[in-house]
């Protein structure tokens, strides 16, 4: 895989990751990972680890924070929530995105 | 910008914390399987497939644990450890290759800090005065008569003081001594008679009362005195109530003005305390012609040293007259002036070691790459496996840096255990300040040469470790496929430079050793062994008329020369090698008076047994006699060298000659006798004209120094003759009791030193150039076993086998040879300075270098190239 693609990739995914925690408030990672699943419709059927590779890069650039809590059904977990610079780069990174879509959709019609 | 900061910073944190971390890690994994498998048991499956698939559906543990570490840390560090810890376990496989390549590189990188410290504390330490690199000594030009750097005289230093435009201030001092009475044991000690304006000129501060001030150099002032911290403890317990005390020097009172700090000396260490002179303009007239002061100023800010010359040189012109020796100023940095001949040996030294450490090198990229060579197919199966060639560049430099700095912590132990013993290298003037020490600069140093040794000797392996050709190797197999005729070459040009490197060094250091050989063992015009020396200063006013003097000296050396085991005693101004000062002029009767080229002889006084006790030899007339009394006439004994020097070509014996200038009146000497020359100034000290008068005829210089030969070990008579000069005078000190053999040991004590360092530098390099040899050699007949089998099978003889491994060991030897001869001659002129008696292309030296490099060399050619002829056959054939 070269490395342009990967990047591609990787963005993608933080970016779900971001609008979960948007979405949902503090989550725990198996959490977000069911939840990209179901929104997607099944369709992203992802190899859950590899959401842990996502969650660090966010934690290192500081747009979301860990603590450990407990879950719904008493079990412990590490909860991930979107910090105030977390929450202004989903907004970048979603007008980018949309840009993005709308031209690529637009040259794709012709 | 700030992101990939903040990034980093959490990078490093995390791998600073790794371990927890990944426990961390560990614990949310586990969290998150428990909740799948919660998952899978809701839909209704068994408690272990629900594990088995949210284990399956999370992915390999291993991988996520891997990625985890790769995004949280730092995984250049990370490659870094795995790279590190590889190296060890090499290492810990091959222990003999390590220990000899640590031990190698721990005596070049040892020996390399080592001479650099003693470099540092010499030559670039600051000195601990103020501004010390403004401070300069001025000597007096009388190169004219062979004293390029003369001793000026008072008049030369007042008239530069007060005409210079150069200098910001400029003191005077001349060595001086009292005996110190009172307070127990009489002592003798060393002072300097100081400009007042010493201190300041040094800019330095007392550390308990206050230095001079003018007020103290005034002439008919009280006199004053500022110890130096070694008396003030050793004599006054250290208190500081010392300060305005009274001393009785030679009698008079001196009031203790203030005490120096302990680090301050200058030029001397061995000055106790320091008055100030008090001279009058009379004084300085009447000595007009004595060259005994030594000069130190200090440079206006913004004057360079060259400036200063050319303006002092200007000056000597102005102010020369026709009566007056030429009045010019030689201007020498005070940082040349303390270093002084250790420079070109320190600097030779480092060569010397630096060279060492290259042979090292050398040798161990050698190593490395047969290592390389055996190791190919391990480097060919991880290039296979995906290392990427960059990556086994580094895995190969990590060994070789990991090797360089355990042998550089081997070598900065060494270069500490060295530092006491080379200190006897830095010169006195500078040992105080300059005691050398584990400082930042050699741990830097010692650093510095560890990471530029490793990446010396790893480079080049390294890369042709990463050109394996993968699929040949791997065909292959075997361990003996080399890197190729390529590799070969390569080590068999570091094989030259390391013959040619070692040949410099063995070159050198013959040179050297031949050269001290000549220095020991040369007729110094003296016999040192069973002889006593001893210093007896005589006070004044006790001792004002010379009749009381002689009596003095009459006494103690009869009393002395009744002793049992005393065979002669003489009594004289300087003993030999203990200075090569005391030059006056001297007046030749009937030899033209050139201003320019004026006449000067060391001038001494002795007892007439004086040369009987040290050994002279005399050449023609007499030796001075006992009768040659106050009232007979006038005689003198001259050395060879000043009868060759001013009656040329003549006969010396009858002809007249006197202190001073035509012009003074002083009494005229007959010529009764020449002795040979003997070594005044130190055993490499050229030989200077020199007279010899009898204390009961010559009032200029009373003697104090004693010599006493023996009938055995000179110093088991210490206390006898120590007894009999207190039977004369109970308040004589007798000071620096020493036997004239220490003397000797003292002054070549240097050479000996640099020699020692030299040969044994030589020594390791010469070990190191036959081990490269040798274990090419060797690598070279391995891998041609089954060539050299097959010719031994088709019915070689062994002989031609023998001859072919040894041509090719000792072509590389010869061209090492030729290099190494080559470049030696051109290198040995920095030698020169070091030399004595030896030419530095002195064809015997070079023909011991050949010689012995040559019987090295073909021994370690014969080694692997008899282990060759020896092959069974059989047994070669099969090996593949």
């Amino acid at each position: 895989m070269t490395e342009a693609k990967a990047e591609v990739l990787q963005g993608t995914l933080d970016l779900m990751v971001l609008k979960t925690l948007q979405a949902l408030g503090p989550l725990h990672g198996y959490g977000i990972a069911r939840r990209i699943e179901q929104v997607s419709g099944q369709v992203l059927l992802l190899n859950q680890g590899t959401i842990y590779a996502s969650l660090i890069r966010l934690l290192q650039k500081g747009w979301i924070t860990a603590a450990w809590g407990t879950s719904d059904n008493n079990r412990k977990a590490k909860f991930y929530s979107l910090t105030a610079s977390g929450r202004k780069q989903l907004r970048e990174e979603t007008e980018n995105w949309e840009r993005i879509a709308a031209v690529v959709g637009r040259v794709l019609q012709l | 910008m700030w992101e990939r900061l903040r990034s980093l910073s959490s990078r490093l944190w995390a791998w600073a914390r790794m371990r927890r971390l990944e426990g961390d890690f560990a614990e949310e994994l586990e969290s998150h399987a428990a909740m799948l498998t919660e998952e899978y048991r809701q839909r209704g499956l068994a408690p272990e497939q629900a594990r088995r698939e949210a284990m399956l559906r999370l992915g390999s543990m291993a991988q996520l644990r891997e990625s985890y570490r790769e995004q949280r840390g730092l995984p250049l560090l990370d490659r870094m450890r795995q790279d590190l810890h590889y190296a060890v376990r090499m290492f810990r496989k091959a222990p003999g290759f390590t220990l000899f390549a640590g031990a190698a590189l721990a005596l070049g990188i040892g020996g390399t800090s080592a001479v650099f410290n003693i470099a540092d504390a010499v030559l670039l330490r600051p000195l601990p005065y103020g501004e010390p690199s403004r401070l300069v000594m001025l000597w007096q030009d009388d190169t004219t008569y062979g004293f390029p750097r003369n001793n000026p005289s008072p008049v030369a230093f007042d008239l530069w003081q007060k005409h210079n435009q150069a200098f910001q201030g400029m003191a005077a001092l001349t060595h001086t001594s009292f005996n110190l009475l009172g307070q127990g044991a009489p002592e003798y000690l060393h002072a300097d008679t100081v400009t007042a304006n010493f201190f300041s000129v040094l800019g330095v501060m007392p550390a308990l009362g206050r230095t001079f001030t003018a007020d103290d150099g005034r002439p008919g002032a009280p006199p004053t005195a500022v110890l130096s911290y070694g008396l003030w403890v050793r004599r006054f317990g250290g208190q500081p109530r010392v300060v305005g005390q009274n001393l009785l020097l030679n009698g008079a009172k001196y009031t203790v003005a203030g005490v120096m700090p302990r680090e301050f000396q200058f030029l001397d260490p061995e000055v106790d305390l320091w008055v100030p002179a008090q001279w009058t303009s009379d004084y300085i007239e009447a000595r007009k012609t004595d060259h005994f002061l030594k000069v130190v100023a200090r440079l206006r800010a913004g004057v360079s040293v060259q400036r200063a010359s050319v303006a002092m040189s200007l000056l000597g012109k102005q102010l020369s007259t026709s009566d007056m020796s030429d009045l010019t100023a030689v201007v020498v940095p005070l940082r040349e002036q303390v270093a002084g001949d250790v420079r070109p040996a320190l600097l030779v030294l480092l060569g010397a070691v630096a060279l060492l450490l290259l042979i090292a090198c050398a040798n161990i990229a050698n190593l490395l790459l047969a290592r390389g060579s055996a190791r190919t197919a391990e480097l060919a199966v991880r290039l296979a496996l995906g290392a990427s060639r960059k990556r086994v560049v580094e895995q190969m430099l990590a060994e070789s840096l990991l090797l360089s700095c355990a042998g550089g912590a081997a070598g900065l132990g060494l270069a500490v255990l060295a530092t006491g013993f080379l200190g006897q290298l830095i010169p006195p003037g500078i040992s105080n300040s300059g005691a050398p020490s584990v400082n930042g600069p050699l741990l830097l140093f010692a650093a510095g040469v560890s990471i530029t040794t490793g990446i010396l000797f790893g480079t080049l392996p390294a890369w042709r470790g990463s050109q394996v050709a993968l699929v040949a190797s791997l065909k292959q197999g075997g361990g003996r496929s080399g890197v190729g005729l390529g590799g070969q070459r390569v080590r068999g040009l570091l094989v030259v430079t390391e013959v040619a490197l070692a040949i410099v060094l063995l070159a050198g250091a013959t040179l050297m050793i031949r050269s001290f050989g000549k220095l020991y063992h040369q007729d110094p015009g003296f016999r040192a062994e069973h002889m006593l020396t001893l210093q007896t200063r005589l006070q004044y006013p006790k001792y004002q008329s010379m009749a009381r003097r002689s009596e003095f000296y009459r006494e103690v050396l009869q009393r002395v020369e009744s002793l049992p085991d005393v065979v002669a005693a003489g009594y004289t101004t300087y003993l030999p090698l203990a200075d090569g000062g005391g030059g006056s002029l001297v007046t030749v009767e009937n030899h033209p008076v050139d201003p320019k080229h004026l006449l000067i002889a060391n001038v001494r006084v002795v007892s007439p047994d004086y040369f009987r006790a040290v050994g002279m030899t005399l050449r023609r007339g007499r030796l001075l006699e006992r009768s040659d009394g106050a009232d007979s006439p006038k005689v003198a004994v001259i050395n060879q060298n000043m009868a060759r020097a001013y009656w040329p070509g003549e006969n010396p014996l009858g002809r007249r000659f006197k202190r001073g200038l035509p012009q003074l009146d002083s009494p005229w000497y007959t010529v009764a006798g020449v002795v040979a020359d003997m070594r005044q100034g130190g055993m490499d000290v050229p030989v200077r004209p020199e007279a010899y008068f009898s204390f009961e005829q010559a009032d200029f210089f009373p003697p104090d120094s004693l010599a006493v030969r023996t009938t055995r070990d000179p110093l088991s008579v210490t206390e006898e003759v120590r007894q009999q000069i207190w039977a004369v005078d109970s308040e004589e000190p007798v000071a620096a009791v020493m036997p004239l053999q220490e003397m000797v040991d003292r002054s070549v004590a240097p050479a000996r030193l640099q020699t020692g360092l030299l040969g044994g530098f030589a020594a390791v390099a010469l070990l190191l150039a036959a081990l490269g040899i040798y274990a090419v050699l060797s690598f070279l007949v391995a891998q041609r076993t089954q060539e050299l089998g097959l010719r031994l099978a088709l019915g070689a003889r062994p002989a031609q086998v023998l001859r072919t491994v040894m041509a090719q060991g000792l072509k590389l030897y010869l061209l090492g040879l030729a290099i190494g001869i080559a470049a030696a001659l051109a290198l040995s002129r920095f030698l020169t300075h070091l030399l004595f008696g030896v030419s530095a292309a002195d064809p015997l030296s070079y023909a011991t270098v050949i010689v012995l490099m040559a019987s090295v060399a073909v021994l370690a050619c014969y080694l692997p190239a008899r282990r060759a002829m020896r092959f069974d056959p059989m047994a070669a054939l099969r090996y593949e």
